[in-house]
């Protein structure tokens, strides 16, 4: 084969572009992952895995000088002294925010799957039909019986801990061990099975290895040992990253090939052979321009990236971005409402505390809309909470006596917080500016994104219900809040390149190929047509496994 | 840690938003906010916020905050982390304090017995707590705030208080939700 010439070509190498490469690996074609940041190897590269909080320099608190220069990424919860060099610096990749919106980055191999939250749920049947039924968005062209497979499919080798429920709102998985909830949540979770019979909350699902398989052994990683360090790269392997999984399998075939540094400027299509050829690269350093070749493109560059490469991918048969014929690319951009959240206290349980790290809190599947259209607003919003002793019995005093009450456990804490379906819109959208380009001589994104009414019904009654059920479980001091987040900084952007059943109001088909370039897959956060309720990675990884699996059968049968 | 829990346990601890907490926390979200480079300090000032930090956690059977070195971590918090409002107020603090010792013992801080120190800090604390019950959101905080946030603070984030004064593990290994305790058991340090 030719140096620049591939078999596939996959765009990006976060938490579905890993995806991509392992399974069009594990079927023997030859694979190009471009990642535009640098090269992020499993345990060579986490300078901070095992940094003590007195190794930072401030303790893990960054500097108002640095939060000043990356206002976006400094409100990540996830950004501090410890992982900052998983962000990218917002001077370095400005865009366009004709409303707030936070566009939450992390460029190197891997991407955000190193700094992910690692919750995971499936969708239900109920969300697949809900555009259909509640006549939002547009149907999607795939269900639940579609993805049951492959959600187990990727289950199974990430390696995902939880409990069989047996919820029809929630469906099982393949499980390994669940975590424990600790005692007051054992009793907020009672409480709430008494005076809320039709909202069960459930320990929550996690990619963390609370007992490897085989297969995990085989990708070389360990058990999870509940250190909660996840976000700056784990020495156990303990949750599911591409760096720890996928990449290094996918590197073990000797079917990939990864270039990093390699911003992708555009897809290229052929208007003479009628499809995609390849992507015209530029060089992270050199800026030089490099064109690749392949059968297949697999565009996994996280929602608004991908969404960008395609607007800029323009050409005689598509001069509004690739596959553009109704205008529909870089609309219907989506996330979640994350803006609230409550804390309360509670007066009890003084003789129990929890050892180690728990990486995961207590769910409440959505319990709004689900059989049927009931509420004044559309769809709803899943639950989460987590109930912890606070440090230190009380403040007053010097001394010797303050020490001690400092090093005993104090009161406990509830916290809870709420993921909200949006509802998407045509009105929200990306697009690329006339006039003004980054530094690889693309032009920059303009993201105009926005809260709608829906979102303030959902979100009142969020905050309504969660103190409502805090109340009845015993707990005192609720304390409710409206973070009046920008949309963004939920990290689950989605759509602009929806999956749907007409290519008159969709650009991808069921398969997640372009209706009018079929050699060309989207199958990140892009081609969500809904957002859900849900944490959105799993989903995505298995519609990529799904659709990978489709296009490297297609490709042997010669129809791509 | 990150930033939110480590927020968490210092708010937590000392019953109140945290100094600079802004910063800490969100993004800067005054951008006229001055991040002051202008403030230093001496050695004599590290020995003088060592004592203080010490009367505030002193070494009994577990470490203390000078074993734990808290002054000096307290000049870089400041120096690194403050806005100049905050920056200025600490400084004056550190005068004030030793102003309210001349006063109440006849001498400085440096020269003053264990026992007066502790007196005089359990003076200023107790002035701190209602001084801050009733202050309107927008004034200072009371100086002593600062020296008691940063101690603990410094203390709970050291080698030395971590490892030290509480059950600390870097590699719990598991999670257990039901753990027997009784009143003295040394616990793991928050993030639970």
């Amino acid at each position: 084969m030719a140096e620049n010439t591939f078999d596939a070509i996959v765009v990006g190498s976060g938490i579905s572009g890993g995806w991509a490469a392992k399974e069009l690996c594990d079927k023997g074609l030859k694979v190009l992952l471009l990642e535009r940041g640098r090269d992020v190897v499993h345990l060579k590269d986490y300078p901070t895995a095992t940094k003590e909080p007195w190794e930072f320099a401030h303790r893990g608190t960054m500097p108002p000088a640095v939060l000043k220069e990356n206002p976006v990424v400094a409100r990540c919860y996830a950004f501090g002294e410890s992982t900052e060099h998983f962000f990218v610096k917002d001077t370095e990749h400005p865009y366009i925010q004709e409303k707030p919106f936070d566009w939450i980055r992390g460029y190197q191999v891997g991407g955000k799957s190193l700094l992910w939250a690692r919750q995971v749920q499936r969708w239900s049947k109920f969300d697949f039909d809900a555009p259909r039924r509640d006549g939002y968005a547009t149907p999607w062209p795939i269900g639940y019986d579609d993805m049951a497979k492959w959600y187990s499919h990727v289950e199974k080798f990430a390696g995902i801990s939880g409990n069989k429920d047996g919820l029809e709102n929630l469906p099982d998985g393949e499980f390994l061990p669940p975590w424990d909830m600790n005692v007051l949540e054992k009793h907020i979770v009672a409480q709430l099975k008494t005076h809320y019979p039709d909202r069960p909350a459930v320990i929550g699902r996690c990619a963390h290895l609370t007992q490897p398989a085989d297969i995990h052994l085989q990708q070389g990683r360990g058990q999870c040992q509940a250190r909660s360090l996840c976000e700056r790269g784990c020495p156990f392997g303990g949750y599911f990253s591409s760096n720890a999984s996928t990449i290094p399998w996918a590197q073990k075939s000797g079917n990939l090939t990864l270039k990093t540094d390699s911003v992708v400027h555009s897809i290229i299509y052929d208007d003479k052979q009628k499809k995609a050829t390849g992507v015209k690269v530029v060089d992270a350093k050199t800026k030089q321009t490099t064109e690749y070749s392949a059968r297949i493109i697999f565009v996994n560059a996280a929602c608004l990236n991908t969404n960008l490469i395609l607007l800029n991918s323009k050409s005689d048969r598509f001069p509004n971005g690739l596959g553009n014929d109704n205008g529909l690319l870089g609309k219907f951009i989506c996330f979640h409402n994350y803006r609230g959240s409550m804390s309360a206290t509670y007066e009890g349980f003084n003789e129990f505390v929890t050892y180690g790290r728990r990486p995961t809190m207590i769910i409440m599947p959505s319990f709004r809309n689900v059989r049927k259209q009931e509420m004044p607003f559309k769809r709803g919003y899943l639950v989460a909470f987590t109930a912890n002793r606070n440090q230190g019995t009380g403040y007053d005093g010097i001394g010797a006596e303050l020490k001690d009450s400092q090093t005993q456990p104090g009161s406990w804490s509830v916290f809870m917080m709420m993921q909200g379906e949006t509802i998407p819109k045509e009105t929200n959208h990306v697009r690329l500016s006339t006039d003004k380009k980054d530094a690889w001589g693309i032009p920059q994104l303009i993201t105009s994104v926005d809260y709608d009414e829906n979102d303030e019904l959902v979100l009142k009654d969020f905050l309504e219900q969660g103190k409502e059920m805090l109340e009845k479980a015993g707990c005192k001091n609720i304390y409710v809040n409206d973070s009046k987040q920008a949309p963004g900084l939920d990290i689950h952007e989605m759509g602009g390149v929806r999956m749907g059943k007409d290519p008159k109001t969709s650009m991808l088909n069921k398969w997640n190929q372009f209706h009018n370039c079929p050699n060309v897959f989207v199958t990140d956060g892009a081609c969500m047509t809904s957002t859900g309720t849900q944490n959105p990675s799993l989903t995505f990884m298995a519609i990529t496994a799904r659709a990978a699996n489709y296009a490297a059968d297609e490709f042997k049968k010669r129809n791509l | 840690m990150n930033r939110r829990d480590l927020l968490k346990m210092v708010a937590a601890a000392t019953g109140g938003v945290v100094i600079g907490g802004e910063f800490f926390l969100a993004g800067c979200t005054n951008p006229e906010a001055k991040i002051g480079i202008g403030v230093d300090f001496t050695e004599s000032d590290i020995a003088f916020l060592d004592e203080v930090a010490e009367t505030i956690f002193p070494k009994t059977a577990t470490p203390g905050a000078k074993d734990a070195k808290v002054g000096q971590f307290m000049t870089v918090m400041v120096k690194d982390c403050y806005d100049e409002k905050d920056q200025k107020a600490f400084r004056a603090g550190m005068t004030s304090l030793d102003e309210a010792c001349k006063a109440k013992h006849g001498h400085s801080f440096m020269k003053a017995s264990p026992e007066h120190r502790k007196e005089l800090l359990v003076a200023l604390d107790k002035e701190r707590g209602e001084y801050q019950k009733t202050k309107k959101s927008e004034d200072p905080n009371h100086y002593f705030q600062y020296f008691k946030q940063l101690t603990i603070m410094g203390f709970f984030t050291s080698k030395e208080g971590r490892e030290g004064a509480t059950n600390y593990k870097p590699v719990p290994g598991k999670y257990d939700g039901d753990v027997d305790y009784k009143k003295g058991d040394k616990v793991l340090t928050g993030l639970n």
